[in-house]
């Protein structure tokens, strides 16, 4: 996007460290998260891209410290929010931050809010807890919450339940309620995959606004290339638990470094671009339980060489905060 | 790519279903899940119904396969009234025409062997067994690209993608000329969709099939088919050829549609939205269905209160707009 340019020289506001998060099953280690390291600038948009599998939202979870327990664990890591550990924090400590600092909106709007309390009631919660604001107060800023997000007639609205909002309505209630507390980040993990087009650019172009007035940084988590291409600055592609490429959206979309990278823009039908045939990856992403030694991607890579099925490539990097993960940028 | 004699007409097609009704009374009031869409499916080529949920692009599919009697309209195959058929066409008409659907995890019975699910069509209809029955199998899989001695798995044993396979082997199992695609790969993901997507061009040009897609995912649509309808609440809003679909839309609402996919290209800026929500087929607006959420309504009493008229506006090329006239 244009800022784009800007958002590289700013501070950093999330640095997650090598991110390990397992889960211990009878069957083996599931090795969900395996390695993960990106950060995220003040005001900067940083898409998490990848298949399903892949990792990305148990990465969000992991920064959350939502992980399902006891079956996950979040294994090794650092995860710097402001430069303090969320991961050496108290769990009191750590409400401190969920909700007020860093705020979630998950996929389906559908069970993500409660079917048997008001929608007022609901968005107030977080400014309660947060906030420490009560009646009135409170109440002004739940209106002004749904207000930003285009909730017609809110002072009606907060007194209905949410199985009397449409889809979309209801996401963006999620989003007020994320809101509502001003965080510094918002993860956003699939939030528009239950919606129709017409809705999903509504919610974009909402998000886009609210970023651009509050400066809040957002993670988005998708498998819609198109969703990064419009949203993000930098995008970090994830496979089998590691992020294999990072780099700028222009760049990414130009010229991307990783074999995977690559496959994955040419096998979607792109409007306007009239592919003859979609570039075809074989194979399945790997088992997480049992990733393949070296590059987990070499099994499906065109380029595979020898040193791939023995090693990890290690990050080669490509100036700012770009890396990639290959043998080939190695060379 | 046009022939003489379209393989599917449907003409008028009008769908209505009783409303939602509770314990005590039978509700009065009717959705209109579809009502009045015409086209027409040629041989050998993919037509594509496109557009939002509740839109009715999958009751018309239904209604395609038997599995709903139209409520008024006609549906023909090869200029047969396929609701009226004597029982041996009505027969060869099930072998002709097959389905996959969206969800290849409902759509295959978990406690059947691969080779049953693919097998049970052909033993059916046409009484194969044995080493015959097995060799169609295998050869059915090999078409879609599985290796025969999975014959013996079950369907838990295979990824999304897999079972797909397995959903696009059954439905060539007898030989169809024309197989409805119920949003074959939404439910996969991006890299296994390139393979689905290919291999259906691929049987398509093999075997000579045609497809009447149904999909909400327009660069899918753009790449998968040869002509397009957009439908809106009900109604066909936009009819034609696949290049004038893209290039020159008209009617407001396929523009806005267009424009409200997410490019992956970030030169590409996503387009001017439209307001609103889908409106519901229970009590759709008057006029035209579009009306409440047009950019270029300007409170016409026309589209507001009269619903509007198709009007050719190019070759092959049809729309249904007050506002937009040739």
């Amino acid at each position: 996007m244009t800022e784009m340019s800007t958002t590289k020289d700013r501070p950093i506001l999330l640095d997650v460290k090598d991110l390990k998060t397992y889960f211990f099953q009878r069957r083996g280690v599931l090795k969900a998260v395996d390695g993960v390291n990106f950060t995220v600038r003040a005001g900067e948009s940083v898409g998490l891209v990848g298949e399903s599998g892949s990792g990305k939202s148990m990465t969000c979870l992991s920064i959350m410290r939502l992980v399902p327990k006891p079956a996950a664990r979040i294994v090794e890591g650092q995860i710097l929010f402001n430069g303090q550990d969320l991961l050496s924090i108290d769990e009191s400590d750590m409400r401190e931050y969920r909700g007020s600092k860093i705020a979630m909106v998950m996929q389906d709007p559908q069970t993500s809010m409660n079917p048997v309390f008001t929608v007022g009631n609901q968005v107030e919660e977080p400014i309660k807890l947060h906030l420490k604001e009560r009646g009135a107060q409170a109440m002004q800023r739940v209106l002004d919450a749904l207000r930003a997000v285009r909730i017609p007639s809110p002072e009606d609205r907060v007194k209905q339940y949410p199985h009397q909002f449409s889809g979309g309505m209801r996401q963006r209630v999620v989003a007020a309620m994320g809101l509502a507390t001003s965080p510094e980040l918002l993860v956003a993990d699939e939030p528009t995959t239950s919606l129709d087009v017409t809705i999903q650019a509504q919610f974009l172009g909402l998000i886009r606004d609210i970023q651009k007035e509050h400066g809040t940084s957002v993670i988005w988590v998708t498998h819609d290339l198109g969703i990064v291409a419009q949203m993000c600055d930098r995008v970090n592609v994830m496979y089998a638990g590691r992020i294999v490429e990072s780099a700028e959206v222009q760049k990414i979309y130009k010229d991307p470094q990783h074999p995977y990278t690559k496959a994955l823009l040419d096998s979607v039908p792109v409007m306007g671009a009239r592919r003859p045939r979609l570039y075809q990856i074989d194979g399945q992403p790997p088992d997480l339980r049992s990733i393949p030694t070296g590059c987990s991607f070499w099994p499906r890579c065109p380029a595979a060489m020898d040193i791939c099925k023995t090693e990890y490539p290690p990050a080669t990097h490509l100036g700012g905060d770009d890396f990639v993960h290959c043998w080939l940028a190695e060379k | 790519m046009a022939v003489s004699e379209p393989l599917l007409e449907v003409e008028g097609l009008v769908k209505h279903f009783p409303g939602p009704s509770n314990l005590l009374q039978q509700s009065s009031v009717l959705v209109k899940a579809v009502d009045g869409v015409s086209f027409t499916v040629d041989e050998g080529t993919t037509f594509a119904l496109v557009g939002e949920s509740g839109c009715g692009k999958t009751t018309v599919a239904k209604n395609v396969l038997l599995l709903e009697r139209p409520t008024a309209g006609v549906i023909k195959f090869r200029g047969k009234d396929i609701n009226r058929l004597n029982r041996r066409d009505l027969k060869e008409y099930k072998h002709t025409v097959q389905a996959v659907f969206q969800d290849p995890y409902s759509s295959l019975n978990p406690r059947m062997q691969v080779k049953d699910i693919i097998g049970e069509p052909l033993r059916v209809h046409e009484g194969m067994r044995g080493r015959r029955l097995q060799t169609r199998v295998a050869e059915l899989l090999d078409n879609v690209g599985l290796n025969p001695v999975t014959g013996s798995f079950f369907p838990h044993q295979f990824s999304g993608g897999q079972r797909q396979r397995i959903a696009i082997a059954r439905a060539l199992a007898l030989q169809p000329k024309l197989i409805v695609l119920d949003e074959p790969v939404s439910g996969l993901d991006v890299s296994i969709r390139a393979q689905i997507l290919n291999l259906l061009v691929d049987l398509q040009e093999e075997f000579g099939l045609s497809y009447l897609l149904i999909s909400h995912d327009l660069a899918i649509v753009e790449h998968m088919s040869h002509r397009v309808g957009v439908m809106y609440v009900g109604k066909m809003v936009e009819l034609s050829e696949k290049e004038d679909m893209y290039s020159d839309a008209v009617h407001p609402y396929t523009k806005a549609l267009l424009a409200s996919v997410p490019r992956p290209n970030p030169d590409i800026a996503m387009g001017l939205t439209i307001s609103g929500e889908v409106a519901s087929p229970i009590n759709p607006p008057t006029g035209c269905r579009f009306h409440p959420r047009c950019p270029i309504y300007q409170d016409s009493p026309e589209c507001r209160d009269v619903q509007p008229e198709w009007d050719q506006v190019a070759p092959l090329h049809w729309s249904a707009c007050h506002k937009v006239k040739p």
